[in-house]
């Protein structure tokens, strides 16, 4: 196990190199200049060439690049241009909150898509069967900042029973409360593809020969679907839920900004607005990093909910 | 579903989880932004930060709260100041006992110095050509302050107040955080930094030891949304004691209506200029600029952007102004000689030109409005719209030939004649600020009014410089666009709010919120 993760993971250091060429090519090739983004219009000319010098702005992008380089080396991913913070610790001090949004919308995702899958997959053609597959669709159709919107309307406005701004703070109650309509939000496009994914998994499995035997031998109704089907039909499961993680944290942009939330894709939008560079560098490394893990932990899963996956 | 409501609600009442009314005297107002800047009054010139200095900060002098009229400056860390008869050597008295924030010891005259010098060093202040005539900052004694100036300034009194580098910082905290002051920044205001959470919100904590008493709020969070939706619906649910409006009269109109809050609409306005760039075809024959001008419907644009937010002015400094001119010739709406000059130019059958837009709708949405109103003479624009930031980037470059600019400065005519009509100011110059259109017409003048003594004399400069750039069609003043802030009624700001140079309603020592 350790000798396949170590592996994994030094397969990933030509991913991450690739990712941060083009991360640093393109949002210096991009229009904008930091220094005017940082200190305002009004700032004057001076000021402005005296901030760029001592960004090092006016190096060619070659040095840059090696001075970034030089710094990771270091175990550095530099400071931001705005708050002059390490950019791990900006990093570091907003990524539990998307975890926690991530992980709230796959625990949305599951709670709600998986039962449905199942009873879609045993109404299979019926009435109920059709009705969920365009509940899915509408979920899949949706886009995340209007799914927020309604609810912020349904349950923020006319309700009154969560706050319009979601602020992660205070003790785990208020944080769970304040999680629960951003991650529910974010969730719907989790319960559709989980549910579809699960359907579609459950048909495939219900139809194998051992569940007929299973059938024919008498083994009871809810123990034939939890036990024998549904295990064998978690693998494609944890794809899909591994898969679509990082489309979690890319829809958890909009969905940050509408609850004012904090979190990684809040701070991608600011840093490009302000034209932190350094920050924007630091945060496409994490995030690339972060996909990495997830998809290394996706097949570690595969290990752990069927045996005969080995991994090597 | 009335069951699960019931029950979702009774749930949530025994966790204890409900959303709490806020407390008594603990404020919540959100900006439009989606972060702070840097939070030191002489490096970041953003909206944002503007509006939060103001409650961190004093000047030498300062605007009295709730107007931003030269003439309501009054003494604010200096308790008195006398000029010399040539107006080059100022000397200000400061109060004895003011206390910094932190714990950082009383304010004197070495702070003063400091802040001062600081200001006007460019490695250090993004407003440093404010004080390129301050010769020299010293300190006569712990409480009495002397500048001598190289040359008269119109308004002195404006760079020593509570705006920009006006703001006087705690030098030992500046030098002992060094970059960090950023981030823990430490002045006089009623308010003091308390926590900064980067893209959610600032914390100020009530200053106890404030000079004119302590403030009534303990507390005031101002968080960072830029979306005016989502802070209407955070005011609307209770979550927000105030927040920054839209600048349109349908919101202004709707907030007004639904009677749970107070509308404010106050200066100053951000002026929209069309600035003509003079160096660059076809705008560098006067013919073609003045169909230009002709062809401008200002009647129209006041319409499309609202009567209770919008008003008009002809002339390139706006209207309240230390110096503005209204009575100005001007070219007025005339489409058919517009399309006559542009004929007499050479461009019978009209002409494309290509122009850079931000994709905000402040300027975006009128920049349409003259786009259409320009075709109908034959004049078309090509508009590149582009991000807000690269758009700064590309009209500061000269890539644009028509700019379409709003901005509020300093309210004396010296800084936006200078700034934006001054020939040393103009774009991709080493002395560059913001002038877009090239103007140079105008130098003598406005250089002579900075220095004119005699107050009428130095009005006629001001208003010959106002002509010749309107003659010359350096640029078209299109509208002025107020500042638009919406609260609850039982917020009270201790004062009438009809103009704030923070761009904000300032929050006092005096505010109060009632139950």
């Amino acid at each position: 196990m350790i000798g396949f993760i170590t592996k994994r993971l030094l397969s990933t250091i030509p991913t991450l190199f690739g990712v941060l060429v083009i991360v640093f090519v393109m949002i210096r090739v991009a229009p904008g200049d930091p220094a005017l983004a940082i200190l305002g219009d009004n700032a004057s000319q001076e000021a402005l060439d005296a901030f760029r010098d001592r960004m090092g702005l006016n190096d060619s992008m070659l040095v840059q690049f090696g001075r970034f380089l030089s710094d990771l080396a270091q175990g550095s991913l530099g400071t931001s241009m705005v708050s002059g913070k390490p950019v791990v610790t900006s990093v570091m001090e907003v990524l539990p909150y998307t975890l926690e949004l991530a992980l709230g919308a796959i625990f949305f995702g599951i709670i709600i898509g998986l039962p449905l899958g199942i009873i879609s997959a045993l109404w299979r053609n019926g009435w109920l069967d059709y009705f969920l597959r365009v509940v899915s669709l509408l979920g899949l159709s949706f886009p995340a900042f209007l799914t927020a919107i309604l609810l912020i309307l349904w349950l923020s406005i006319e309700w009154r029973i969560f706050p319009v701004i979601s602020s992660p703070t205070g003790g785990p109650i208020d944080r769970i409360y304040n999680l629960i309509l951003p991650a529910l939000s974010l969730g719907v496009i989790m319960v559709a593809y989980i549910m579809r994914t699960a359907r579609s998994a459950m048909l495939d499995v219900l139809g194998e020969d051992y569940i007929r035997t299973a059938r024919a031998k008498g083994a009871p109704g809810r123990r034939l679907i939890l036990h024998h089907a549904l295990r064998n039909a978690l693998i494609p499961i944890v794809t899909v839920v591994g898969l679509y993680f990082g489309l979690l944290i890319g829809n958890a942009v909009l969905t940050e900004i509408i609850f004012n939330r904090p979190g990684l894709g809040k701070l991608i939008v600011l840093s490009l607005n302000q034209r932190d560079y350094t920050t924007l560098q630091g945060l496409m490394v994490i995030s690339a990093f972060l996909i990495v893990i997830v998809n290394l932990l996706t097949d570690i899963c595969y290990a752990l909910v069927d045996p005969r996956v080995k991994l090597k | 579903m009335k069951l699960l409501r019931n029950t979702a609600i009774a749930t949530l009442f025994a966790t204890g989880a409900l959303v709490m009314p806020l407390q008594a005297q603990e404020l919540t107002m959100a900006v439009a932004a989606q972060s702070a800047g840097q939070l030191d009054p002489h490096v970041s010139t953003k909206t944002e930060d503007k509006t939060v200095f103001g409650m961190m900060f004093n000047g030498l002098v300062r605007f009295a709260p709730g107007s931003m009229s030269s003439d309501a400056i009054e003494p604010d860390l200096a308790e008195s100041w006398e000029v010399s008869e040539d107006g080059l050597t100022w000397t200000f008295r400061l109060l004895q006992g003011v206390q910094f924030h932190g714990g950082y010891g009383e304010m004197t005259s070495n702070d003063v110095v400091y802040s001062l010098t600081r200001a006007g060093d460019e490695s250090r202040s993004s407003v440093s050509s404010d004080y390129r005539a301050f010769q020299s900052v010293e300190a006569i004694d712990d409480y009495t302050v002397r500048i001598t100036l190289s040359e008269v300034i119109p308004s002195l009194l404006g760079v020593v107040a509570n705006y920009h580098g006006g703001n006087i910082v705690s030098a030992r905290a500046a030098e002992e955080l060094g970059e960090d002051f950023k981030t823990n920044p430490i002045g006089t205001g009623p308010f003091a930094y308390g926590e900064l959470v980067e893209g959610q919100y600032l914390e100020l904590v009530a200053h106890e030891d404030y000079f004119r008493g302590s403030p009534e709020i303990d507390k005031i969070t101002v968080r960072y949304i830029s979306a005016i939706s989502a802070r209407d619906l955070a005011f609307q649910t209770g979550e927000l004691h105030m927040i920054a409006g839209s600048r349109e009269d349908r919101w202004v109109n709707s907030m007004t209506a639904s009677g749970e809050s107070v509308v404010d609409v106050f200066e100053p306005g951000e002026l929209r200029t069309l600035h003509v760039n003079t160096a660059m075809a076809p705008f560098d024959d006067i013919r073609v600029r003045q169909a230009l001008a002709h062809a401008v419907n200002r009647e129209e644009l006041i319409a499309f952007a609202g009567a209770s937010v919008a008003r008009g002015n002809e002339s390139p400094v706006p209207d309240g102004y230390i110096g503005h001119e209204p009575d100005l010739e001007f070219l007025s709406y005339d489409p058919d000689r517009a399309r006559e000059l542009l004929a007499e130019a050479g461009y019978p059958d009209g002409v494309t030109v290509p122009v850079a837009i931000t994709e905000r709708a402040s300027l975006f949405g009128p920049m349409q409005v003259l786009q259409a109103q320009l075709s109908q003479v034959g004049i078309n624009l090509e508009l590149d719209v582009m991000e807000h930031s690269a758009w700064h980037a590309a009209i500061r470059d000269d890539a644009s030939s028509l700019v379409l600019y709003g901005a509020a400065r300093f309210p004396v005519a010296d800084t936006y004649l200078t700034q934006f009509y001054h020939s040393d100011s103009i774009v991709k110059t080493p002395t560059a600020v913001t002038n877009f259109s090239h103007c140079n017409v105008a130098d003598e003048q406005i250089i002579a009014a900075r220095s004119e003594p005699n107050g009428e004399r130095q009005q006629e400069l001001w208003s010959e410089a106002q002509q010749l750039i309107v003659d010359e069609v350096c640029s078209i003043p299109v509208f002025e666009l107020l500042q638009v802030w919406a609260r609850a009624p039982e917020v009270n700001l201790g004062y009438e709010l009809d103009g704030s140079l923070s761009l904000g309603p300032v929050i006092t020592e005096k505010t109060t919120l009632s139950e």
